[in-house]
């Protein structure tokens, strides 16, 4: 009984599909449920700027059909599952013959590298600095060291952000300030533009990881100190074992454990927080196109980058569960986990 | 034999008590306090700010346009924080835009927890179905980005007023405050104050608020105030993106219309920075309180920082005094232990532990060291093997084995000599076991971190030990999980003889397990011994086991011993008072007797009487017992006390010279 058993994947995709399902949800009746529809408010703009658009009512009209937003809210629903499973999101608004999907595919590349490099750093940098700081053989000069790594974790992202592009690429000009890479630079796999890409990648990944680290190695260092306390642990130093093993094979090893659980419940919170990296630096990820799909008002982009980022959240989630039990065996024994 | 004091000890509620009015309350916590100082004088900037500052002065139009603060050369007086693009005066903007952030906090995060609570506490505490799905929902809905979606609704639902946008905001902060009220619930209603308190025939809203809502009080607190930072957060995010509220001014509004002026390349830090300033102290506020509160919920924490500083403050070297060369190392001792001193810094005094304690166990003997819960038995043990636990310090005295002192030993040489010499069959076999490896490596650890052996014998050497102690072989790749306690207890035990020590400490090897399986494990303890001719300390409470397993019995009474004895004249003619007492208390099936044990400890362990331990519960108090301590002193063969009673010609002698 170790390992993935069938029941315990099965259930964990349940609450994958669970998960989508109610994001999916949220975004489809939201709209619904706002005072006016985005048609008529967008007929009624488009009258503002002309002044004046004959047949508005008939316009109206025939743009609910063709959204189909004249059907029965349940017709509306089915059809919109079929779209979104099928990733037809219909053509984006602002930029007409592109489609929606097509926009949200060329971001998403630069959001994944993004989030993944600052969550795989700021994770594995906050989770090695708190294992030091909970354990009592941490050389002294490290324990008066390491709590100032936490110093900016109270700070969102975001202005930590600001603060970095005023000092580092203003003030200093040593980064550039905002983009994915420079418009001289040509796309593709070259030297000089790989370059290009990291330069501009460093302010936003360094902004979420500094202030993101420490909420990790806090979480970290409770989670080391009740180890400490534990009986596996007092035996292993009797036993005689090298602190070194003793560290990592009975200290880092069973604390990391509720800090992966963290890891897979906190994601949503990480992603959320990005979209705001992303329009403070400009950086032309998912968050970025959501921003701008939102301000034009385009509202099929808006609605393909929530459910993609859903999507994707949930995905990172449910591959986090399945790789749990080959760390914590016991967890298709405990029921009440998580 | 007296189980009863630790029963007694779970049985109150541990937040009784915890009021305000005590000095040493853990609520003083200097983060958590710091961090509601914080947030006090933001929430006064914002609320006393109109009483001094014209605020009127926030609307369009009401100044010379960018203008810097006073301190710098061309600032105005008039506007002391400068104006921006529009002529507005920052000061007045910040005062207005403070407490509307701080509102939307508070109020999202009040009702989120409120939800929270409801929920959580139907979950846990009704259970079932319920539980079930509750905690399938707040679960997928904690993953859900909340910006995200909140984004979306911004972008449809254009929010007038920061209520509206608090409320949206609180269908994000439910989840956690669930998650955490029920597994709190689920944790207290284990806890036997609270079964008391359910057997007693308490209503359930009774036991929910009098005894398990003070206990989740800190935890409360802490996932409120992280609520509140959240709730700011995502509402601040919303204003700079420009989806919030646009006609009441906020911190991230402010935020935003610099942005989209491009106020940092044109190097109006004025405009983007005081908000920006304001909104980081307020984080640092709500973080500091967090922070605080956890260490306030979690005493391990608090216990952690506290004996750090204490070691940073007395030197991290235990200062041990050596009190070497009077003792002539005794020939036929396996294990020495040499005027022990265990003392324990707490904040609230030193608690002595251990007291002097002086025995020997000699080569192939079993010595039962017994005595009462908190007597300091477990506390020598963890001194022999060299593992007391911060704040407590041997402070004095030797642990020899082999003539090498333990005490005195570095890291390295200490290391060697572990296991290989001095090994342990630990108290809690359920808990002794790492959870997450199996069998296999556990056992092997032991043997590689002294011995270089190939893989193929040291499969053998581990089955062959498994084998020893009566485990089938495919123990070996089990997890702790998998085993009964009494098969975690054998494995312990096999782990102890692994590399044939010279010493074995037992720290009550059996207390966790019922009846039969003690008696399993005891025996394979006892063919053990004989087997290997190791020498043995058993530690227990149980004087009817350690009547049929040990050799000489040591006794302890609140840190001091008091009397060592062979077994059979240690049970035919007690001498000490207390040994009497516990043995005494031996149930027999064939004479009932009233139990005759009064009351547990009598004294403060932090601050002991002059003269004998013992003597507030002793029947046979006298003057003498009260002014000097007795030593302990060989009265028969083999057969040490340490009592007034046994000495009247000292006694005598004492009583003349001070007349």
């Amino acid at each position: 009984m170790r390992g993935l058993t069938k029941e315990y994947v099965l259930q964990r995709f349940l609450m994958y599909l669970l998960t989508i399902w109610l994001g999916s949800t949220l975004i489809f009746v939201i709209p619904r449920l706002a005072p006016g529809d985005p048609v008529s408010e967008m007929v009624g703009r488009l009258s503002l700027d002309a002044g004046y658009i004959e047949n508005a009512d008939k316009l109206i009209e025939s743009w609910k059909a063709r959204f189909g937003l004249d059907a029965p809210i349940h017709v509306q629903y089915f059809r919109y599952w079929g779209n979104v499973f099928r990733l037809n999101f219909g053509y984006s608004l602002s930029h007409f013959p592109t489609e929606a999907w097509t926009m949200v595919r060329d971001a998403l590349p630069w959001s994944l590298g993004l989030l993944t490099v600052a969550t795989v750093l700021s994770f594995s940098i906050g989770v090695t600095i708190g294992s030091l700081m909970g354990w009592r053989r941490t050389p002294r000069w490290l324990q008066l060291i390491l709590p100032s790594s936490l110093t900016f974790t109270a700070i969102p992202y975001f202005m930590f952000g600001i603060m970095l592009i005023y000092l580092v690429a203003f003030e200093l000009d040593w980064l550039p300030a905002t983009g994915a890479y420079s418009r001289r630079v040509d796309p593709g796999w070259n030297l000089p533009f790989i370059k290009n890409v990291l330069t501009h990648a460093i302010l936003p990944v360094v902004s979420i990881v500094l202030t993101s680290m420490g909420g990790w190695a806090l979480g970290m260092r409770g989670l080391m100190i009740s180890v400490n306390n534990e009986d596996y642990f007092l035996l292993a130093q009797v036993k005689g074992l090298s602190p070194t093993r003793i560290f990592f094979r009975y200290g880092v090893r069973n604390a990391i454990l509720p800090a992966l659980t963290a890891l897979a419940l906190g994601l949503g919170g990480l992603i959320s927080g990005s979209i705001l990296v992303e329009f403070i630096f400009a950086y032309p990820g998912t968050g970025y196109t959501l921003y701008q799909a939102i301000i034009s008002q385009d509202y099929t982009v808006t609605q393909a980058i929530a459910n993609l980022i859903i999507l994707v959240t949930a995905t990172s989630v449910f591959l986090l569960d399945l790789l749990y039990p080959f760390i914590d065996p016991r967890i298709t024994y405990k029921r009440n986990m998580r | 034999m007296t189980v009863g004091r630790q029963a007694a000890d779970e049985t109150t509620t541990p937040a009784r008590g915890w009021g305000l009015n005590t000095w040493d309350s853990p609520w003083l916590n200097f983060k958590f306090l710091l961090g509601v100082a914080i947030v006090l004088v933001i929430l006064l900037f914002g609320l006393l700010g109109p009483l001094f500052w014209d605020t009127d002065l926030a609307y369009t139009g009401a100044g010379p346009l960018n203008k810097p603060p006073v301190w710098e050369e061309e600032g105005l007086p008039e506007h002391p924080l400068g104006t921006e693009s529009n002529g507005r005066d920052m000061l007045a903007q910040l005062i207005l835009a403070t407490p509307s952030s701080l509102k939307v906090g508070f109020l999202a995060a009040i009702i989120g927890m409120g939800i929270g609570m409801a929920l959580g506490s139907v979950a846990g505490y009704v259970g079932g179905w319920w539980d079930h799905v509750i905690r399938t929902i707040s679960d997928s809905a904690i993953t859900i980005p909340a910006l995200v979606v909140l984004v979306v609704i911004a972008s449809y639902v254009q929010m007038t007023d920061t209520t509206a946008m608090a409320l949206i905001l609180a269908a994000f902060a439910w989840p956690g405050p669930t998650r955490l009220v029920r597994s709190q619930i689920l944790t207290l209603r284990e806890r036997s104050y609270v079964r008391m308190a359910h057997l007693s025939g308490a209503p359930a809203l009774e036991i929910m608020f009098v005894e398990m809502l003070p206990n989740m009080l800190p935890w409360l607190a802490a996932s409120l105030t992280g609520g509140i930072s959240a709730a700011i957060l995502g509402a601040t995010g919303l204003e700079v993106l420009g989806l919030g509220p646009t006609r009441v001014p906020s911190l991230g509004l402010i935020i935003n219309q610099a942005t989209t002026n491009a106020a940092l390349v044109r190097g109006l830090v004025w405009w983007w920075l005081p908000p920006i300033i304001i909104l980081m102290v307020i984080f640092v506020g709500f973080f500091l309180m967090t922070i605080g509160l956890d260490e306030i919920a979690n005493p391990r924490i608090r216990q952690f920082s506290s004996s750090r500083r204490e070691r940073i403050a007395a030197g991290e070297a235990p200062s041990v005094e050596h009190v070497d060369g009077g003792v002539a190392a005794r020939r036929d001792a396996a294990l020495e232990v040499d005027d022990l001193h265990v003392h324990y810094f707490t904040p609230r005094g030193e608690v002595i532990a251990a007291n002097g304690v002086n025995f020997n166990v000699r080569r192939g003997e079993i010595l039962g060291l017994v005595g009462e819960s908190g007597c300091g038995k477990t506390t020598v043990a963890m001194a022999i093997l060299q593992v007391v636990q911060p704040p407590g310090r041997i402070v004095q005295g030797a642990v020899r084995i082999e003539e090498q002192d333990l005490v005195s030993l570095s890291g390295r040489e200490l290391r060697e000599v572990r296991w290989r010499d001095l090994a342990l069959v630990p108290q809690g076999a359920m808990n002794s076991l790492n959870p997450v490896t199996p069998v296999r490596e556990q056992m092997a650890d032991a043997i590689l971190a002294h011995e270089n052996i190939g893989r193929a014998a040291l499969e053998q050497r581990i089955l062959g030990l498994l084998n020893d102690v009566g485990l089938p072989e495919r123990v070996i790749d089990m997890y702790p999980h998998e085993l009964s306690g009494g098969m975690k207890q054998r494995v312990c035990i096999a782990m102890s003889i692994a590399l044939n020590p010279q010493v074995i400490i037992a720290d009550e090897p059996t207390s966790a397990l019922d009846v039969v399986v003690q008696r399993v494990v005891a025996q394979t303890l006892l063919e053990v011994k004989e087997r290997l001719g190791v020498s043995m300390v058993m530690i227990g409470h149980d004087m009817g086991l350690q009547a049929q397993l040990v050799d000489r019995i040591a006794v302890m009474y609140a840190g001091n011993l008091v009397e060592v004895a062979p077994v059979e004249s240690a049970f035919s003619e007690p001498l000490h008072p207390y040994t009497q007492l516990l043995i005494e208390s031996i149930p027999s099936i064939r004479e009932r007797k009233p139990l005759n044990v009064t009351e547990g400890l009598t004294h403060d362990l932090r601050n002991p009487p002059p003269g004998c331990i013992f003597q507030f519960r002793c029947q046979h108090v006298e003057q003498i017992c009260r002014e000097r301590r007795p030593d302990l002193v060989e009265r028969e063969d083999d057969h040490l006390v340490a009592c007034w009673l046994y000495e009247p010609e000292r006694h005598a002698l004492i009583e003349l010279e001070e007349a």
